[in-house]
């Protein structure tokens, strides 16, 4: 009994000092992770909708966000004078892919910018780039939006472009809820 | 005496006791990463730190750990100092924490690290084990760094660094992506240990 209590408390100190160390630093650099996550996301969100020069978070609104975030996946609404941003965050080939999408007053894609992406450098990442996604633009929730229909996969990652040919039909679906 | 033990047990992880090529352990991330020099880099800082802050604070505290708990306290260490690079790096270095992704937390489970705590930090001293540390991170750190040069190269045509491209090879070249995948990571591992092991079959026959 005395031997499990003297392990015990060793393992205990040894667990505080350990706390009190990640506490601080967690402090230390919460700050600065915050501020770095939002700007990537405002930088994101601003250009998958060209033109636009300011952006609020839907939020207010609380029964159209609501039922705007049953579309999986759609995390955030951004409202601007141009259309909707929206914040997706989907499962890639390589984690959590999360991109933001724009879809202008007349109900079509306007733009899209990935937030982050876990996909494989030169196959997956592929997909992300700009002049692929480009493609997307003018699509709207008429379009079918499969892989092999009217969307090309990128040779080697075809499940990073179901990925996004996905979240593009849920910033249309959620689009479809708000409007 | 003491100044040549120091020197011994920094110049071992080079060679002798390469984490990496000789001991063989803690491969898994290190074939994961390899495909970027940049990611060596950051990789290897962020290993060197937790290794050499924990076999410190392990040799330190040596005294006082029962030999019945001693692994969960060298885990409790290690997870630490883990979660404090882990912190720093997205705070600091966002887009190299974005790259680098679950392998930084991955840390924790390093076979090194755990390694030179148990075999080595806890029975050596303050100043070994930070010798021990510091050689067995820029071991690590090395192949990495010849691993990311490779195949960041070979797989990508060229090589970046900070957002630099510092070399390029002509165009005519198609760089076969297999380099950048795990394939490659074993191709050219196996490539570097065939090399060593040439080169101590030689030193042997001398």
């Amino acid at each position: 009994m005395k031997q499990i209590m003297r392990l015990g408390t060793i393992l205990m100190v040894v667990g505080l000092v350990a706390a009190v160390g990640l506490g601080l630093t967690y402090t230390v650099t919460r700050e600065k992770i915050e501020a770095y996550d939002r700007q990537v996301e405002a930088k994101a969100a601003v250009a998958a909708l060209p033109g636009v020069k300011s952006i609020e978070e839907l939020e207010e609104d609380k029964e159209l966000a609501r039922k705007v975030s049953e579309v999986e996946g759609v995390e955030k609404v951004f409202r601007s004078d141009k259309g909707y941003i929206f914040k997706i965050n989907t499962k890639g080939y390589g984690g959590p892919l999360v991109v933001a999408i724009g879809v202008g007053l007349n109900g079509k894609i306007q733009g899209i910018s990935v937030i982050s992406s876990r996909e494989t450098m030169g196959l997956g990442s592929k997909v992300l780039e700009e002049e692929n996604l480009a493609k997307y633009r003018g699509k709207t929730s008429d379009d079918p939006l499969e892989v092999g229909e009217d969307v090309q996969a990128v040779t080697g990652a075809t499940i990073t472009s179901k990925a996004v040919a996905a979240q593009a039909r849920k910033a249309l679906e959620a689009y479809d809820i708000i409007r | 005496m003491e100044e040549t033990t120091f020197w011994y047990e920094f110049k071992k992880g080079f060679i002798i006791e390469n984490p990496l090529m000789v001991l063989m352990v803690g491969l898994c991330s290190s074939l994961a990463i390899s495909n970027r020099l940049e990611n060596g880099i950051f990789m290897g800082i962020s290993l060197t730190f937790v290794l050499v802050m924990s076999n410190i604070i392990i040799a330190a505290i040596r005294r006082w750990i029962p030999d019945q708990i001693r692994i969960p306290i060298f885990i409790i260490v290690i997870a630490s100092f883990v979660t404090i690079v882990d912190l720093a790096l997205k705070a600091y270095f966002p887009p190299v924490y974005d790259r680098l992704g679950v392998w930084i937390p991955l840390i924790v489970v390093n076979c090194i690290v755990l390694a030179r705590a148990e075999g080595y930090a806890y029975k050596a001293t303050v100043k070994n084990a930070l010798a021990d540390g510091l050689g067995m991170g820029a071991g690590y750190t090395c192949v990495l760094l010849i691993m990311g040069f490779i195949r960041e190269l070979l797989g990508t045509g060229k090589l970046v660094l900070f957002d630099v491209t510092i070399l390029k090879i002509a165009p005519p070249y198609n760089p076969p992506a297999i380099f950048i995948l795990f394939p490659g990571a074993f191709l050219t591992f196996a490539c570097l240990m065939a090399l060593l092991n040439r080169y101590k079959a030689r030193k042997v026959e001398q």
